[in-house]
């Protein structure tokens, strides 16, 4: 007999021992906190957006930007900041809109689908703040370079002392940034992996499988 | 009746579904009343969008196979439930010891020792579900889930017969 049809037989009559939930019972069960994967990516989304919007908002009301702004480089600064906000709202939109789709009605594949695109959508929202970062990294050293007071009298001093002086001098500026913009974003991805990597690592894998499948037929 | 008291119902009607999923993606009693738990509350969550086109029971199966399969994680929940309400839980657990003969005590282990689609492509199977109804569920083609019931099957003979 084959094994499955063996099992079969069993399976209808030991599917009737199980203890049966009273009403009440089932009442206090679904009121219980859920500990779906789907609510934990939502609320460590939500972390990842509060986390990049208080970088911005503590960037703004710093010290650095000021002395920045002093510089009269407005024209610069704005559309930056206009910017990281129009993003902003812009991945924060899709992201909910991706998330209300979540549904555990759907059929399996599509339901994965639709989580894997939320975290998608998350993900490309911090690789653009990575980029973004970065690249503000890139302008910061460089007004500072070229606006500075301090620093001007710092390279003409250089300057003074020797000809391969300054040259070594830009190229200390551009590896600390490079080793800064590396550090940084090395934490982050790191952090990000270990978080998504421990919780999606279930559903990619079982996503993988029925991928797989269809591929093969 | 209230939505609320009308899903309880139909629940503790169909709530056998739940249990039986719960045999396969489980190991212990402890994982069974957690995967147990979060079934109940997404299907809960779900309810508003039962629109009664399909059966209340295939409904459930739909949503505590993607419970299972994607869904659950595994949480640190077990040690609280137990200790918030002890009463709600005193489930009779004989079918984990894998019961009445050798045979079918190896047949259960070797469908635990599937991946998570594979039992789910089973529960459907022992639940005289067709290879449409499958596939469905699923969201692969009847093919595929053909195929798949053959290598199922061949790859539990194999894990016997070893």
């Amino acid at each position: 007999m084959d094994e499955l049809e063996l099992l079969k037989k069993d399976w209808e009559t030991s599917s009737k021992n199980y203890r049966e939930f009273n009403k009440e019972e089932l009442y206090k069960l679904i009121y219980k906190r859920s500990s779906s994967i789907v609510k934990w990516i939502f609320i460590i989304s939500l972390l990842e957006f509060g986390f990049w919007t208080l970088i911005s908002l503590g960037f703004n009301g710093s010290e650095d930007l000021k002395k920045i702004q002093s510089y009269d480089v407005n024209y610069i600064l704005y559309p930056l900041t206009i910017l990281g906000y129009v993003v902003l709202i812009y991945f924060f939109y899709v992201f909910y809109k991706n998330y209300k789709t979540i549904s555990a009605t759907d059929n399996t594949k599509m339901l994965m689908e639709r989580i894997l695109k939320t975290r998608r959508t998350v993900r490309h929202y911090v690789i653009f703040n990575l980029v973004f970062m970065c690249i503000s990294i890139v302008i910061g050293v460089y007004i500072e370079l070229t606006n500075n007071p301090e620093v001007q009298i710092l390279l003409n001093r250089i300057e003074s002392e020797g000809d391969g002086n300054i040259t070594v001098f830009y190229l200390i500026v551009v590896g600390l940034s490079i080793v800064a913009m590396a550090l940084v974003s090395a934490v982050l991805i790191g952090f990000y992996y270990l978080i998504y990597g421990l919780l999606l690592k279930r559903l990619k894998s079982n996503y993988k499988d029925l991928k797989e499948l269809e591929t093969e037929s | 009746m209230t939505s609320e008291s009308n899903f309880v119902e139909l629940l503790q009607k169909h709530q056998n579904i739940v249990h039986k999923i719960c045999r396969l993606y489980t190991n212990d009693p402890d994982a069974h009343k957690d995967l147990f738990q979060e079934i109940t509350i997404q299907l809960w969550k779900a309810y508003p969008k039962f629109r009664g086109d399909s059966k209340f029971s295939t409904w459930m199966y739909r949503v505590g196979l993607n419970t299972s399969i994607t869904l659950y994680r595994k949480s640190m929940r077990r040690v609280e439930s137990q200790r918030i309400e002890p009463v709600a839980y005193k489930l009779s657990y004989e079918e984990y010891d894998d019961t009445k003969d050798e045979q079918l005590k190896m047949i259960y282990a070797a469908v635990h020792k599937l991946n998570d689609i594979e039992k789910a492509i089973v529960f459907l199977y022992l639940e005289n579900k067709n290879y449409k109804e499958i596939s469905e569920t699923l969201g692969i083609s009847e093919v595929n889930a053909r195929v798949r019931m053959n290598r199922i099957k061949t790859k539990l003979k194999t894990q016997l017969n070893s």
